[in-house]
C-alpha cells in the first residue's frame, strides 16, 4: 500500500519536473527549471505569462506529452499541478 | 480544395490597397492550411522609399503577406460555418461580406521569422501557411515564403481569432 503511494509521488513528481522543462524550452525563459513551483500562478502575477503564452504551453503539452489541449479552458494552464493533473486526467482516459 | 481570385480575396478580407498584399489563393482548406500568390511590382509606394536606390520588399510587408493569407483561411471556413447555419434564410451579398470582413482576426505575435534572401521586383512569392496548433482563440501560424521554389522567409506566427 504504502509502496503504491510513494511510486504514484514519484510519477506526479516526475510530470511536474517535465512540464517545467517543456514550460522554460517552449517559452524560452530565462529562469531554472527548479526554480518553478508547483503552485506558483503561471499567468499575471507569479510568472508573468500571459494568454498567448498558453497557446505555447498548448503546443508544448502536445509536443513532450503527446495530449492535445481541445478544452479552451484557461485554467488547467493556472500553476504547474493544474498542467500535471490535466496531463495526468487525460492519460488515463487514453488508457 | 477551393483558390480565391482577388475578387474573391476582396470580399473576404477589409484590407484595400495600398494595403491588400496578396494577389491569388492558389489552394486553401478551410482552417488548415492555404497557399497564396503575390506579385511583387516596382510600382508599389514603398519602393519609393525602400529603397530609393535598392528595391526591396520590407519583411514586415512578408509578415503581413503571411498574415493575410491566414485570415483568407479563416474566413474560407467562417464561410463555410454561415453557409451551414444559413441554409433556410439566404442572407443578401453585402451582410454576407459585412459579417465575413468583421470575423478577421488580429495578428497578435511574431513567434520567429527569418528572412533568408532579398524580395525583389519581378518576384512571385508563394505564401504556404499551414496551422500548427490552436488554443482558446489563438492559433500558431508555421510559414514558407518561396519565390521560385526557394525559401526566401519562414517562421511563426500567432494569429486570434475573432468570436
Amino acid at each position: 500500500m504504502d509502496n503504491a503511494i510513494v511510486v504514484k509521488a514519484k510519477q506526479r513528481e516526475e510530470i511536474c519536473t517535465e512540464i517545467k522543462k517543456m514550460m522554460v524550452k517552449q517559452l524560452d525563459l530565462d529562469i531554472d527549471p527548479a526554480f518553478i513551483t508547483n503552485d506558483q500562478p503561471i499567468f499575471g502575477r507569479g510568472l508573468e505569462l500571459d494568454s498567448i503564452d498558453a497557446l505555447e504551453l498548448a503546443v508544448g503539452i502536445y509536443d513532450h506529452f503527446e495530449i492535445s489541449v481541445t478544452d479552451d479552458n484557461m485554467s488547467i494552464f493556472s500553476s504547474v499541478n493544474a498542467m500535471a493533473d490535466f496531463i495526468q486526467e487525460e492519460s488515463l482516459e487514453d488508457n | 480544395m477551393s483558390s480565391y481570385s482577388i475578387n474573391e480575396i476582396m470580399k473576404m478580407l477589409p484590407h484595400r490597397s495600398p494595403f491588400l498584399l496578396i494577389d491569388r489563393v492558389i489552394e486553401c482548406e478551410a482552417g488548415k492550411r492555404a497557399v497564396a500568390i503575390k506579385n511583387v511590382t516596382i510600382d508599389e509606394p514603398f519602393f519609393n522609399g525602400h529603397f530609393s536606390t535598392e528595391p526591396i520588399l520590407p519583411g514586415v510587408l512578408i509578415v503581413e503577406t503571411i498574415a493575410q493569407t491566414t485570415a483568407v483561411m479563416y474566413c474560407a471556413s467562417f464561410m463555410e460555418s454561415i453557409e451551414v447555419r444559413n441554409d433556410h434564410a439566404p442572407l443578401t451579398p453585402e451582410k454576407w461580406e459585412a459579417m465575413i470582413k468583421e470575423h478577421v482576426g488580429y495578428l497578435v505575435e511574431i513567434k520567429t521569422m527569418k528572412f533568408m534572401k532579398k524580395v525583389t521586383p519581378g518576384d512571385t512569392m508563394r505564401i504556404e501557411v499551414i496551422v500548427k496548433n490552436k488554443f482558446a482563440n489563438l492559433s500558431l501560424i508555421e510559414s514558407k515564403v518561396k519565390v521560385d521554389g526557394v525559401i526566401v522567409a519562414m517562421g511563426k506566427i500567432a494569429v486570434s481569432e475573432k468570436v
